[in-house]
């Protein structure tokens, strides 16, 4: 156990940011979701269901602790439509991890359960022709990181007043509890802490007589509540239902430092200081739908309805204002957004399971609102994964996504112009014991 | 167990390793449309030859507009434009054989201490740029030369140091042999290159010379009627009919309105702060000529207009105050309270009215001769008055305002680099848009504004 304890500091201090995939949103959860299109609202298989679904997470058979991580590899380039000129984002390379422990009994005949069954009882007949001896009872912590990015433009590139470097994490702590209601319904909740951090560089067009120019770096600690409901219903053996509900999270900087490089001369005009922000990670509604025809084959599709609309303007508020240090407001007008998700798995043998998906996402950044920090566009994503499970205990899961992103725009605040595209590819591994 | 999990890594970044997943995005090549830029010519003033903080340096030189456009040219084709040189690392030199200027520290008569513009060099700039001349390394196709008008181009002999001082152009006598001296004329060692393109901009200093000189007749407007040599019209049908002559293309440029330059838009009319005992003062000393003076900021200042009543009068705001302006008169010598502030220092509403006027009429005349000649036309008109209200460009706001606004350099008359950079962008996409050539713009953004110090 101290092993494991070493390798989740590990991960944590590894962690974060991540890439591009919808804004800041990053769908990399679950290793078996990531290999099914990131679908998996209503096919439970893992401790995943805490992040997926909470009402599912009570239909994990056993305790279970799942730890996963992704490599995001992300190239990104910029085409700058006046002169012509590329430049490259220098490669960052992520982590986005996750942790889900589920633990509880998968049917339960303790007292208090007992107590109420007997109170549930009367519904008997009414909503569920189910006979309530099923009634199950799971708690679970998910720790994940679902926002997150990661640019970092190459030095002196034609977008550097804009923005150099970009970093955000996001670390969501959602202990949840999650209940069977028979063997065909579940509900569950959890409550969301997150935790994270900003930090965002730019050059200032000041200069010396040496050429070097002013830069900027606003970095700060963020946190914020929300929480993580879902519903799931299985009225059949081959069909299941999910509905779950992610609640918008602000992530508020209270006390960020600005820290200016630049001529000495203009040291007075931009003095570091505070600063106060915050980002709207946005709440996200899914709808989901598994379907097993067959012990071997299933299949999970998933519709995402994001709330990005929250994400309308980027403020950064300075303690020591000056004529060149004003106070900042940038649109953003963000979009509602939609995304499917579908994928499928083949278990070869009991213990061995393949996996292929797709999903298509569209991009809550409207026309003349494409930033170079978050390059976004509409997006097909590819997937894939593989599932081993040795004596009914570990399984190890293995998952790539590929996915390509191409976007033409001119930013009205900035009047950067021309043409960014993004290419992630995220190979995933995890690791599940169940016990 | 750990076998397997090695095996899986050593598989993953292996397969990591044979998707090269980089994007591969590239810009289109740019064509040439209908022009020739192997053998470019321009012609011009100080902002031609990429004078800027009140002297020619080598700096300087290297981002003027010309320079910049020359290449861009070289992606289609264009070849080496040869430029009359100042030496690397010089402080310059400037009409008045001062230095460039740079962005110092200076103590005003009041004990503070601020940014100010300072000569990089006290007395002299680098006479040597005068005294060696150059024109071996010839010829030029950078025939921008300082304090060139209109009427200037024209005449032989402009370079003629044999004449008294005043009445040649030394800038140009460096960049032409002895021999030569009394015969050659801008316009002829232009159009003896075998040019295949050229640019003219030109007709800045046939109104900027008298702004500068507060508007006084000592230095004339240039008449737009009038004989080659004396008026602006047949004077700028000359070069354009010469240039074009071998069956060259080109592009051509008006000229600003100076009300849009910080060298006269810096000093505020109304800068004058005065105590209760200094206004109650001023309105008794001042009470016949109307003026009226109040405790604090936002006066504005007495000046000398003949033709008031009294010889002296309170500014209006649509008259102007030079940026050369003694400023520690202001401030404690009681210039412009006082002692109204003399005519070379300030253009009154006439005066501005003149250089409007001539301006506007130099203008027309050079959109006329591009509609006629099918020549590429830049409004640098619009373009400084665009400059004025600020323009963005890759997260960089620019204006016309002194020092902060990025485009103006220390003289608040001629470009930074990337004032300069923002003018060549002007002359490809009229270009481009005439001539159907698919030439890059600059990247603005690899151009600065003003250095400040540092400490």
């Amino acid at each position: 156990m101290t092993n494991l304890k070493k390798l989740v500091t590990t991960i944590i201090l590894a962690v974060p940011t991540m890439v591009y995939a919808q804004g800041f949103q990053v769908n990399l959860q679950g290793q078996v979701q990531q290999g099914m299109g990131t679908a998996g609202t209503a096919l439970i298989q893992d401790g995943a269901a805490l992040f997926f679904n909470p009402g599912g997470a009570a239909f994990v058979k056993k305790n279970s602790i799942d730890l996963g991580m992704t490599a995001t590899i992300a190239n990104g380039q910029f085409l700058d439509s006046n002169s012509g000129t590329v430049n490259k984002t220098a490669s960052p390379v992520s982590t986005p991890f996750t942790a889900y422990a589920i633990f509880g009994k998968d049917s339960c005949t303790k007292k208090g359960m007992t107590n109420l069954r007997e109170k549930l009882s009367h519904m008997k007949g009414k909503i569920f022709k189910d006979k309530f001896q099923d009634i199950g009872m799971k708690f679970g912590l998910g720790v994940y990181t679902p926002f997150g990015s990661i640019v970092d433009w190459e030095k002196g590139w034609t977008g550097r007043y804009a923005l150099t470097h970009l970093q955000l994490q996001a670390i969501f702590i959602q202990p949840t509890i999650s209940i069977k209601l028979g063997s065909k319904f579940g509900i569950g909740g959890g409550f969301v802490y997150s935790t994270g951090s900003v930090n965002l560089q730019k050059d200032i067009p000041v200069v010396d007589a040496n050429g070097n120019v002013g830069h900027a770096e606003l970095s700060g600690k963020a946190s914020g509540f929300g929480y993580n409901l879902g519903v799931y219903y299985k009225p059949y053996k081959y069909l299941s239902l999910g509905l779950a509900y992610r609640s918008q999270v602000n992530m508020k900087v209270n006390s960020g430092d600005a820290t200016f490089t630049v001529p000495s001369s203009l040291s007075t005009n931009f003095p570091n200081g505070k600063f106060t922000s915050s980002l709207p990670l946005p709440s996200v509604l899914t709808l989901g739908v598994g379907f097993t025809p067959s012990e071997k084959l299933s299949f999970a599709l998933d519709v995402n309805y994001v709330g990005w609309k929250a994400y309308d303007t980027l403020s950064f508020d300075y303690e020591n204002n000056t004529a060149s240090l004003v106070d900042t407001k940038s649109a953003r007008l963000y979009k509602n957004t939609f995304a499917v998700r579908f994928g499928g798995q083949y278990k070869i043998t009991p213990a061995f399971a393949v996996r292929l998906g797709i999903g298509y996402a569209n991009t809550p950044i409207q026309n003349g609102y494409v930033t170079p920090e978050t390059p976004d566009a509409n997006r097909y994503i590819y997937t894939a994964g593989l599932g081993y499970t040795i004596k009914n205990k570990f399984t190890i899961n293995a998952s790539v996504l590929y996915e390509t992103l191409k976007r033409t725009d001119t930013n009205l605040e900035t009047n950067l112009s021309g043409t960014y595209q993004t290419n992630v590819i995220a190979p995933g591994l995890s690791l599940s014991y169940k016990f | 167990m750990k076998n397997i999990l090695n095996k899986i890594i050593i598989v993953t970044i292996a397969l990591n390793a044979l998707v090269s997943c980089k994007p591969d995005l590239k810009a289109p090549a740019s064509d040439k449309g209908s022009i020739d830029v192997t053998n470019y010519v321009a012609i011009g003033n100080s902002i031609t030859s990429g004078f800027a903080d009140g002297a020619l340096y080598y700096e300087g030189q290297q981002v003027s507009y010309a320079n910049l456009l020359a290449e861009q040219f070289k992606t289609i084709g264009g070849g080496d434009f040869n430029t009359p040189w100042t030496p690397i690392g010089t402080q310059g030199i400037g009409s008045s054989l001062n230095s460039k200027l740079v962005l110092g520290y200076k103590t005003d008569c009041q004990g503070v201490n601020g940014l100010s513009p300072v000569p990089a060099a006290p007395g002299y700039g680098d006479i040597s740029i005068f005294s060696n001349n150059i024109s071996a390394q010839g010829p030029f196709n950078n025939m921008g030369v300082p304090g060139a008008k209109v009427i200037t181009v024209v005449f032989p002999g402009y370079g003629d140091a044999t004449r008294p001082a005043g009445s040649f152009n030394p800038f140009f006598t460096r960049m032409i042999t002895p021999a030569e001296m009394s015969t050659a004329s801008m316009l002829s060692k232009a159009a003896s290159q075998n040019h295949t393109f050229f640019s003219v901009f030109i007709g800045n200093n046939d109104v900027l010379g008298n702004a500068l000189d507060g508007g006084m007749s000592t230095s004339p407007i240039t008449p737009s009627g009038g004989a080659i040599g004396t008026g602006f019209d047949a004077s700028y049908d000359l070069i354009i009919n010469t240039m074009i002559a071998n069956g060259a293309k080109g592009v051509i440029a008006n000229i600003p309105d100076i009300t849009n330059i910080p060298h006269f838009t810096t000093v505020p009319y109304n800068g004058l702060t005065l105590s209760a005992t200094q206004a109650a003062g001023l309105n008794a000393a001042y009470a016949a000529t109307g003026a009226s003076f109040k405790e604090g900021s936002g006066n504005a200042f007495m000046i000398v207009d003949a033709s008031a009543p009294g010889g002296v009068r309170q500014i209006k705001s649509n008259e102007y105050i030079l940026l050369g302006t003694p400023q520690d008169s202001l401030k404690c010598a009681g210039w412009g309270s006082s002692k109204p502030l003399a005519d070379q220092y300030v253009l009154n509403e006439r005066e501005v009215l003149n250089l409007k006027e001539a301006a506007a009429a130099y203008n027309a005349k050079i959109k006329t001769v591009a509609e006629e000649k099918g020549l590429a036309f830049v409004d640098v008109n619009a373009f400084m008055a665009n400059a004025k209200k600020g323009i963005v460009f890759n997260g960089i706001t620019s204006s016309a305002a002194f020092v902060s606004g990025g485009a103006f350099s220390l003289d608040g008359i001629h470009l930074t680099p990337r004032g300069n950079a923002m003018l060549a962008n002007e002359f490809i996409k009229a270009i481009n848009l005439t001539y159907g050539s698919t030439i890059n713009l600059v990247d603005i953004t690899k151009y600065n504004g003003v250095a400040f110090p540092n400490p």
